[in-house]
């Protein structure tokens, strides 16, 4: 960088130049991987619209309690997350690590409910492979969202396993930071996920 | 960003040639990569000719070792998988890793002036995942069943379990899938490197085209891959779980659409014909400015162009399926929109004749394929206009002459530029000078046989040749193009032969060539400056960026007709009164 940084990365500058690389090279990952998410909700999209009816005759509707209270649950993880990275700023480790589990039981909370309501869903006659597109969707738009659930309850219990270890401090704590956005992207495709499928 | 650390170079064999982090490390293996799977399509091409030249007939010497089901004959079975592999292979496991993932490695840190890329590690993991690919790929080879046969394409219903039982088309899809995966990954690393790591003084516009192009190809990697990679999501949950998002028809209840999927593919096959060029476009517009010892005409009008073409590219891609029953109103704002980007190709092409108009050209092998590019990406370009035209693509599409259009762009351009690269870069990354006479023999057995061969494609299309034909003496009307489909064959195997000239030269001289010296080709960008082969941390010191990256016959230097980026003019020679009334008189 040659010149003045623009006022606008100076706002969102965090402590070292490097975490802004860092940041920044984050940000592009995840915009590439919402983009990915992008084409399959207009995949879903393009099925729903060329559908006569919506949930096609015979088939079950979904439902909606189990979902919204998986809506909570992640809400509530993000909010954990977020805590948690505002806790190593100011070099609070232990409470940090307290936070980072909690995130972590509420994610493997999610992914228990989802499972009970992938066997709710199935047990009420819509199963992945017999049911058309209105399956299809379900089932892909829900088990691919999980599989991320899933790698970030990973990332985050690596953290906290690390932060057992006496890892991260205010100064360096780059992971830390780049789990917590990972979660919020997963959080955020879960709620555009529940109000698409579940909801409309 | 002065105060990027140098790492220690590792000592042991693993971390240094294995598992490196160096991004110059990195980019030979990427360069390895591709060369032996430009190998592996070539061969693949050269029995599809065989079939089209001699049809029946058991191929020679391959037909034993590669064949012995069907006696050396290539079947249709065998020959629509060959196709596939050939495309497959040679855009995302040829061109991409040679290209984006070698020359991308290698030059955008040394042209910017950086020591290494800004993730390392991620750099390392794009390499890997891109080997997993590779290997899931080459298992798809293996199983029984057969490998892929539903076109590099992948389109449904032919790509999902009623088209393509077996394992053999999911590993592609999922060989795909990895590679794209590998590919953004990449694209995250470059698009940061070349925002965060320029050396103090080089602003954008300072930048050699080269990363320009490389830098806009990550762009487009980042933005349109994934859309590619959702599509091969949602397949391979057709294939795997049986849900039926492009399956349709009487079995399913509600099924989906196939044209969903061409609608991903192209969404991102259009940038993605853009990703495969751009490369190329960035080092020629440099080479020919660089041997032509010119300034690169409108420089910022090349890079300019190279972006707005990025962002037309987005809004194109319904021109491949003009045929799938599209509104008419559609069909011609995607007409009207892809001949608007003939204007900044166009802007493009005629900055590098310019560039060359009145240069003192060195004809150097690196200028020979540049100046090759030209040639076949004009032949190329004009011959999109006919398709992207509604009333002829109607007619053409499917057809051979669109194989011979997208082979003049994106095959024989990319294959004389990558080929450019290799022998511009050749003595930087391996410190050693190539034979120049094998070079130039193995330019003219390239430039030559491939015209031939793409532009007889475009002939026997128009004659109405299918794409995908099996066999030209299926029907009447085409039997009269067998000897036509011999030229092109005979053409073709001559142009795969000519290539001994450079596996021998590149096998000889990356270990025993000639020491070369550290700026064989007087010019001035950074990588040119330090040692051949560079050290592990690229720079003693972080330069500081003074002149643009073609600084030629500065009248202000004397003694040398070049400038490098980073270079003060000695203040003596720049007071020189002379020097100052020829400036004022012009």
């Amino acid at each position: 960088m040659s010149k003045k940084m623009p006022a606008a990365v100076v706002a969102l500058r965090p402590r070292a130049k490097e975490d802004f690389s860092n940041y920044l090279g984050m940000v592009m990952m995840l915009g590439s991987w919402s983009i990915l998410f992008g084409g399959i909700f207009f995949a879903y999209a393009g099925v729903r619209m060329s559908a006569p009816t919506w949930p096609p005759p015979g088939l079950p509707k979904l439902p909606l309690a189990l979902p919204a209270a998986n809506t909570v649950i992640l809400g509530l993880s993000s909010w954990t997350a977020q805590r948690a990275l505002g806790a190593i700023r100011k070099g609070r480790r232990d409470e940090m690590q307290a936070l980072l589990g909690a995130t972590v039981v509420l994610g493997a909370l999610f992914l228990g409910l989802q499972y009970v309501l992938w066997t709710n869903v199935r047990a009420s006659g819509l199963s992945i492979d017999s049911a058309g597109t209105y399956g299809s969707v379900f089932y892909a738009l829900t088990i691919f969202h999980a599989l991320h659930v899933a790698a970030g309850v990973c990332g985050v219990s690596y953290l906290v396993v690390g932060a057992r270890f006496g890892k991260w401090n205010a100064a360096a704590h780059a992971p830390v930071r780049m789990w917590t956005m990972f979660w919020h992207f997963v959080d955020a495709v879960w709620l555009v996920t529940f109000v698409s499928v579940f909801v409309l | 960003m002065s105060e990027q650390h140098i790492h220690p170079e590792p000592t042991t064999f693993i971390r240094k040639y294995v598992f490196s982090t160096d991004h110059k490390v990195i980019a030979q293996q990427f360069i390895w990569m591709g060369l032996i799977f430009l190998l592996m399509g070539g061969t693949m091409a050269m029995m599809i000719r065989w079939q089209l030249a001699n049809p029946g007939v058991p191929v020679p010497i391959l037909g034993k070792l590669l064949l012995h089901s069907t006696g050396g004959i290539v079947s249709p079975y065998i020959y629509t998988s060959l196709f596939t592999g050939h495309g497959a292979i040679m855009i995302f496991f040829a061109i991409t890793p040679i290209m984006i993932g070698g020359f991308g490695n290698y030059c955008i840190p040394l042209e910017i002036g950086a020591r290494d890329m800004v993730f390392p590690t991620l750099n390392m993991l794009s390499f890997w995942t891109m080997v997993i690919s590779c290997l899931v790929l080459v298992a798809s080879l293996l199983v029984p069943g057969g490998t892929a046969a539903a076109g590099w394409t992948t389109y449904p219903t032919l790509s999902t379990n009623i088209g393509t039982p077996g394992l053999g088309q999911t590993l592609v899809v999922i060989a795909l899938f990895l590679a794209g995966l590998s590919t953004v990954q990449g694209a995250v690393n470059y698009i940061t490197t070349v925002i965060r790591l320029r050396a103090p003084g080089m602003g954008y516009f300072d930048m050699p085209l080269t990363v320009w192009g490389l830098w806009l190809t990550a762009i487009l990697n980042a933005l349109f891959v994934p859309v590619l990679g959702s599509g091969l999501i949602l397949l391979s949950f057709d294939r795997l779980f049986g849900t039926h998002f492009f399956v349709t028809g009487a079995l399913v209840k509600g099924g989906g659409d196939p044209l969903l999927f061409q609608h991903l593919f192209w969404i991102f096959g259009h940038p993605e014909v853009y990703i495969l060029i751009l490369p190329v476009w960035g080092v020629v517009s440099d080479l020919l400015s660089f041997f032509a010892r010119k300034p690169a005409f409108g420089y910022k009008a090349t890079a300019l162009s190279m972006v707005v073409i990025c962002i037309l590219s987005a809004v194109v891609y319904g021109h491949h399926m003009y045929l799938t029953t599209m509104s008419p109103l559609l069909g011609e704002s995607f007409m009207v929109l892809t001949m608007i980007i003939s204007v900044p190709a166009m802007v493009l092409f005629v900055n590098w004749l310019r560039t060359i108009w009145q240069g003192s050209l060195r004809l150097e092998v690196p200028m020979l394929f540049s100046l090759g590019v030209v040639f076949v990406f004009g032949l190329g370009g004009l011959t999109g206009l006919y398709l992207a035209d509604i009333p002829q693509d109607l007619y053409l599409h499917d057809t051979y002459f669109v194989v011979g259009h997208f082979h003049l762009t994106m095959a024989a351009a990319v294959f004389l530029g990558s080929f450019a690269s290799i022998y511009y870069w050749f003595p930087k990354i391996w410190g050693r000078m190539f034979n120049n006479t094998l070079g130039k023999l193995h330019f003219w057995f390239s430039i030559v046989p491939i015209t031939i061969v793409f532009c007889t494609m475009l002939l026997v299309g128009y004659s109405g040749m299918q794409r995908r034909l099996y066999n030209v003496e299926s029907y009447d009307f085409l039997k009269r193009l067998l000897p036509l489909n011999q030229l092109i064959s005979y053409t073709a195997f001559t142009l795969f032969t000519g290539q001994i000239f450079f596996v021998s030269n590149f096998m000889y001289s990356v270990f025993r060539g000639r020491k070369a010296p550290d700026n064989p080709w007087e010019v001035g960008t950074l990588e040119w400056q330090i040692p051949s082969p560079p050290p592990h941390h690229n720079f003693d010191i972080v330069p500081t960026v003074i002149h643009g990256p073609h600084e030629f016959n500065n009248p202000m230097v004397k003694g040398k007709d070049w400038l490098a980026q980073d270079e003060v003019i000695p203040p003596e020679t720049a007071e020189a009164p002379h020097v100052e009334t020829q400036l004022a008189g012009e």
